[in-house]
């Protein structure tokens, strides 16, 4: 399944500012094919916006983004999901008035106005969302509306719903953020299932247990460009990082 | 244990569909129950008075519905929905009077044109969100209310335009009335179903995903500028036709009315009293706003008091009442109703299995 020659997510010098403050500063990324990619960085070096600036949210202001070989600079957050990057936030973003089977159906492709008219509720749609509430042990909660349930619950619903829109890419946003050890570990084993799959996972995560524990390949950054990158054990012993780290 | 569980899931599911499908059925009794009422109203109606009153709440209705496909499916809150209802009322008379066609073709024209307005206009004023949007809405209508105002030698300016009776002379008011209060109930049944056709797609679930969390939804690839632009120019087209409608049967069109930000906010207050997540919300608040209205008036006379409680209905309504009447009323029926519960039961032998899970991604 894992194929290292095929191309996966790069950035190229990309540069995003906020008056003057230079959040992403000429960051030059590549991050490995089917494995599982851990951004690491101490807090405001720039993880989010860089994140932002992949995945559409934001215009970087230089800089280029590609992604299986193509250019999606500057793309429409939409056309970036689409082409198979999917995404979760930090501090999670469900939809809250909207049930939790319908949280995951809104996350379905579907092409053409024939196709959008299609009934929400069909069965092979539910067959598939139910397969994935399933997956992240929330099945017994699709009638229940996403603000009712309790926030780590929202964090594997956030995660089924873009298992939904079938991306080969995942960026998680600090998925163990804000959660209970066992939760923790649930999403670790399912972040692990995933990948043996064949989908790529880069994840922003301040839980260096789990950071060390769960990666292949590490970044880190420091004022808005990676200063490291390596297998975790490499990088946990780099003087830059360190510095990034403890300011020693 | 595992197959003991799946057991428990099927007669579980099992016994949530012929739940589903009795629920159903009283809804479709209670629809036909309430649509009988409404066709029997003319004939129920002690004099023609009441007739246009009726008339009237069934043009409220037909424009509340068409509000909702861009106020309750993507919570983009229009103020400035006069602008789309005055510029097919007008578009229609002037078809009729200055081209000589068929009402009820100028109409359908009119709105299409309206429709095709919309599009430009939907692409500059969807760029914004919250209250810049409503502010932009708002500007639109005010801008009409003055071009009205002072192009005077097409639309006669605050003279009026009379537009001739589409039924000829003939027909005597009162006749007029009921043949208009079931146009506007079949306009308000099309807008009804349409909603409905959108509401339970795919494109209705993007569309509430746009409601709840913009960014988000896009962020799962929903094609959110799209989705927006299609309910848009549906929902002014649905709002036009209701408009054209509404001068064929008045007869005689004024820019002050037309062009109202009043009419925007009745729109508003309607959709939101009866509840803009539910297909029915919007005719339950025409109905409610729309007699409160005539019947303040009556009261009041020519003050403006009616205003006056139309506001404190409206504070009432947010305070008390915020997801409105329908989602209110089905909430009470529903704490006689076992809930669900988001707590999961858990046996030793999943406990087990998440602690080993746990160790694992410590290990």
């Amino acid at each position: 399944m894992t194929d290292l020659n095929k191309l996966g997510l790069e950035t190229n010098g990309l540069t995003k500012a906020f008056g003057g403050v230079r959040a992403v500063d000429g960051a030059t990324v590549s991050f490995q094919e089917g494995k599982i990619n851990a951004l690491i960085g101490p807090n405001g070096s720039g993880k989010t916006t860089f994140f932002n600036c992949v995945t559409g949210m934001i215009r970087p202001d230089s800089g280029t983004v590609t992604y299986q070989g193509r250019d999606v600079t500057g793309h429409a957050p939409h056309r970036i999901a689409r082409a198979g990057l999917g995404r979760s936030f930090q501090l999670c973003r469900i939809f809250p008035r909207m049930t939790v089977l319908d949280n995951v159906l809104a996350g379905v492709r579907s092409a053409g106005l024939v196709h959008r008219l299609r009934g929400a509720h069909n069965p092979d749609d539910i067959a598939r969302a139910r397969e994935l509430l399933a997956r992240v042990g929330i099945e017994h909660l699709e009638r229940s509306e996403a603000r009712d349930i309790s926030y780590g619950q929202q964090k594997l619903l956030e995660l089924a719903g873009v298992l939904m829109a079938e991306p080969d890419t995942i960026m998680l946003d600090e998925p163990a953020g804000g959660v209970n050890p066992a939760l923790i570990g649930r999403i670790a084993t399912l972040v692990r299932e995933l990948n043996a799959e064949g989908r790529t996972f880069v994840i922003v995560e301040h839980n260096m247990e789990l950071v060390m524990s769960l990666s292949d390949h590490v970044v880190v950054f420091d004022r808005g460009r990676p200063i490291a990158s390596g297998a975790p054990a490499d990088v946990q012993n780099d003087p830059r990082v360190l510095e990034a780290y403890l300011g020693v | 244990m595992l197959s003991a569980s799946r057991h428990k899931t099927a007669t579980h599911q099992a016994g949530r569909t012929s739940q589903g499908r009795s629920v159903l059925l009283t809804k479709l009794v209670v629809a036909a129950v309430l649509l009988g009422l409404v066709l029997a109203f003319p004939a129920l109606a002690p004099d023609p008075f009441i007739l246009s009153v009726g008339v009237v709440i069934a043009s409220y209705a037909a424009l509340a519905v068409a509000w909702n496909f861009v106020g309750g499916l993507t919570g983009y809150i229009s103020l400035g929905h006069a602008a789309y209802s005055g510029l097919g009322g007008y578009g229609t008379a002037l078809l009729v009077t200055e081209a000589g066609v068929n009402p009820w073709v100028s109409m359908v024209v009119a709105a299409v044109l309206v429709g095709l307005a919309a599009v430009p206009i939907g692409i500059a004023s969807l760029r914004v969100r919250g209250a810049s949007f409503v502010i932009v809405s708002i500007a639109l209508v005010l801008i009409l209310l003055l071009v009205a105002q002072s192009w005077a030698e097409v639309t006669g300016g605050s003279n009026g335009l009379r537009v001739p009776r589409p039924f000829g002379t003939d027909v005597l008011r009162p006749e007029q009335h009921e043949r208009f209060f079931y146009l506007f109930v079949a306009l308000t049944l099309v807008a009804l179903v349409l909603w409905w056709v959108i509401d339970r797609s795919r494109l209705g679930t993007g569309l509430k995903a746009i409601r709840e969390d913009e960014d988000k939804a896009q962020a799962l690839g929903v094609p959110t500028f799209a989705y927006k632009l299609v309910v848009f120019v549906v929902s002014a087209f649905m709002t036009a036709m209701a408009g054209g409608m509404y001068a064929l049967w008045f007869g005689s069109l004024d820019p002050i009315f037309q062009f109202s930000i009043l009419t925007g906010s009745y729109l508003v207050l309607m959709s939101l009293l009866g509840g803009v997540r539910s297909l029915l919300g919007p005719v339950v608040g025409a109905v409610i706003v729309g007699y409160a209205v005539e019947f303040f008036k009556n009261q009041y006379g020519d003050s403006q008091m009616h205003l006056v409680a139309l506001g404190v209905l409206l504070a009432l309504v947010v305070l008390f009442m915020p997801d409105g009447v329908i989602p209110w009323v089905s909430a009470q029926l529903g704490r006689f109703r076992p809930g669900d519960t988001s707590i999961r039961e858990v046996d030793a032998a999943q406990l087990a299995e998440e602690r080993k899970a746990l160790e694992e991604a410590k290990s």
